[in-house]
């Protein structure tokens, strides 16, 4: 009203094109406030960009095994940095960021990597769809495996101790990322039914500039799984499965004197089954991974068994006592070679451990485990003639650590 | 003598008695008058996150350890430290916050009656008409 009486006031001695201008001159003053106004407003709907993130530091001793000689090591074994923040009411994005092994870029020290990074569609209990770069659910301890705070473990059980993946096959034997997945439950009285269904790159990702864009999955294959379990009360069980085309065999081909692309696409399984109960101050809890990459002509064949039972008791709301059983399994049979020799290997790894973990505050946990490591290594030469190699050997790993969230 | 001492002990157990009582208690907006263990289970794990009608359910915690929590926690079947544990996993998965804990049950009432959707619990004694009581746990 102010604003319509100035310019009626200064009617007649102000040029009309004049009158035009200041209108739209004010008006675009106050329509900038007004959008500033608004986008305050729009602003502190939002909630902010939550930054938290975990780590553990660790001492480990490991006595001799093989070639390798005692080693006592303090490191930062694994820091983890989130960043959440809720778009909308039923609307979540989440990235994580994961350092392991004293990562340094300039001293060429463990790794730095993007393991999540996703926005969530939360609809009900029964439907929700994950989109991005997310840790799909297999099994129980699957989605959990690189969150420390959350584990009694130092050394976690073999198929998920991402530390280890320089040696232990991780990501054959457990999916390591998709990109899409619904997930949900069904609840039918106190049971509570779960489902989980992805889709996302076969582990054929290329780091090689020649063969097109590196990071990225350059074949035309896909990884497909899911899971179904049950929740009631203390118990929940599951079973887990994928389905994808594997390449890494391709390399045999050299070898072998066949086109890598006979070697190439090999269909590859995983099943997995998980039970964990809690009963009274004592919680249970197991599973099984069976992989198997198989190929008629040449006849290749790799077979990876993973099982781990643990025997947990809560001494005291802060003090858990646990004792723990691992076996991996890995048999291989190697198509002829050129000269006629056949080939399988056959590795165990036996692992006995025990420890506990002790809450100092809701957020720091301290952590002591003992491990006893029995490796059992058998190459059979089947053909032209019969010949056996073993190697066995047992080490044990004694180690603390602090696990922190912050 | 034996009269004092006799008032001292029903002192002591009518202050036991309304100790043992935990009122989980809603703002009066929440579309239920009552609520069963699972589902209270449910609200406090982070399994169902809404009311029936839609609204976002606001679940509080107390911070103080003592028997109200205690009382509480028994109740749902879990210890405090096993639903901080699936409050730790919800916020570490990306999968929700853990809940925001108040510093007395004076606050959690307050909290409760000024929060739409929220749900807490307190002593039976300390209820006002603030807010909807939905179950009393305990013996009277």
């Amino acid at each position: 009203m102010c604003f319509l009486y100035l310019v009626a006031g200064e009617d007649n001695q102000i040029p009309f094109f004049r009158i035009i201008k200041m209108t739209l001159k004010r008006t675009l003053i106050l329509c900038f406030l007004l959008l500033a106004i608004a986008s305050a407003g729009a602003q502190s709907e939002e909630k902010p960009l939550r930054i938290f993130g975990y780590f553990q530091n660790s001492l480990q001793q490991w006595t001799a095994f093989q070639e390798r000689p005692k080693q006592n090591s303090f490191s930062l074994q694994q820091l983890n940095l989130l960043f959440q923040k809720d778009l909308g009411p039923s609307w979540t994005a989440f990235v994580n960021f994961e350092f392991l092994n004293n990562f340094s870029s300039s001293r060429q020290w463990g790794s730095f990597n993007l393991e999540e990074a996703w926005v969530k569609y939360r609809a009900s209990m029964r439907f929700n769809l994950k989109l991005g770069l997310l840790v799909p659910i297999f099994n129980n301890l699957h989605e959990i495996k690189n969150r420390t705070p959350l584990l009694p473990y130092i050394i976690r059980p073999l198929a998920y101790e991402t530390s280890f993946s320089e040696f232990i096959p991780i990501e054959v034997l457990t999916p390591v990322s998709a990109f899409a997945q619904a997930y949900g439950f069904f609840p039918a009285g106190e049971a509570k039914f779960d489902y989980a269904v992805y889709v996302g790159n076969s582990p054929n990702i290329s780091n090689d500039p020649s063969r097109g864009q590196t990071g990225v999955d350059t074949t035309a294959t896909f990884l497909f799984g899911g899971r179904l379990g049950l929740r009631y009360g203390d118990l929940k069980l599951g079973l887990s499965a994928t389905y994808d085309k594997d390449n890494s065999a391709e390399d045999l081909a050299d070898a072998l004197n066949i086109a890598r692309t006979e070697l190439s696409a090999i269909p590859k399984m995983r099943f997995g089954g998980d039970l964990s109960y809690n009963f009274a101050n004592f919680s249970f809890e197991s599973e099984f991974i069976k992989v198997s990459l198989e190929k008629d002509a040449p006849k290749l064949e790799r077979n990876l068994d993973f099982y781990y039972a643990t025997l947990g008791y809560h001494f005291t709301e802060a003090l858990f006592l646990y004792g723990s059983y691992w076996l991996l399994d890995s048999h291989a049979a190697l198509p002829a070679l050129p000269n006629e020799i056949k080939e399988e290997e056959n590795d165990d790894i036996k692992v006995v451990t025990f420890g506990a973990s002790y809450n100092m505050l809701d957020r720091v946990r301290l952590k002591v485990q003992f491990a006893r490591i029995r490796l059992d290594e058998e190459e059979l030469q089947l053909q032209p003639e019969m010949m056996v190699r073993r190697t066995e050997d047992d080490f044990s790993v004694f180690a603390l650590a602090i696990s922190v969230t912050f | 003598m034996k009269i004092v001492i006799v008032t001292l002990l029903f002192l002591f157990s009518w202050a036991e008695a309304s100790f043992s009582q935990v009122a989980v208690i809603a703002h009066k907006s929440v579309p239920v008058d009552e609520i069963k263990k699972t589902e209270l289970l449910d609200f406090y794990s982070g399994d169902i996150k809404k009311w029936s009608d839609g609204s976002n359910v606001i679940v509080k915690d107390l911070k103080p350890k003592g028997d109200v929590k205690r009382i509480f926690y028994k109740f749902l079947g879990k210890t405090p430290s096993r639903m901080k544990s699936i409050w730790l996993k919800s916020m570490l998965s990306g999968e929700g916050d853990p809940p925001e804990a108040m510093k007395s049950e004076e606050e959690m009432l307050q909290k409760i009656a000024a929060t739409p959707g929220a749900i807490g619990f307190l002593s039976h004694t300390k209820v006002n008409n603030n807010v909807k009581t939905l179950i009393v746990i305990g013996k009277k």
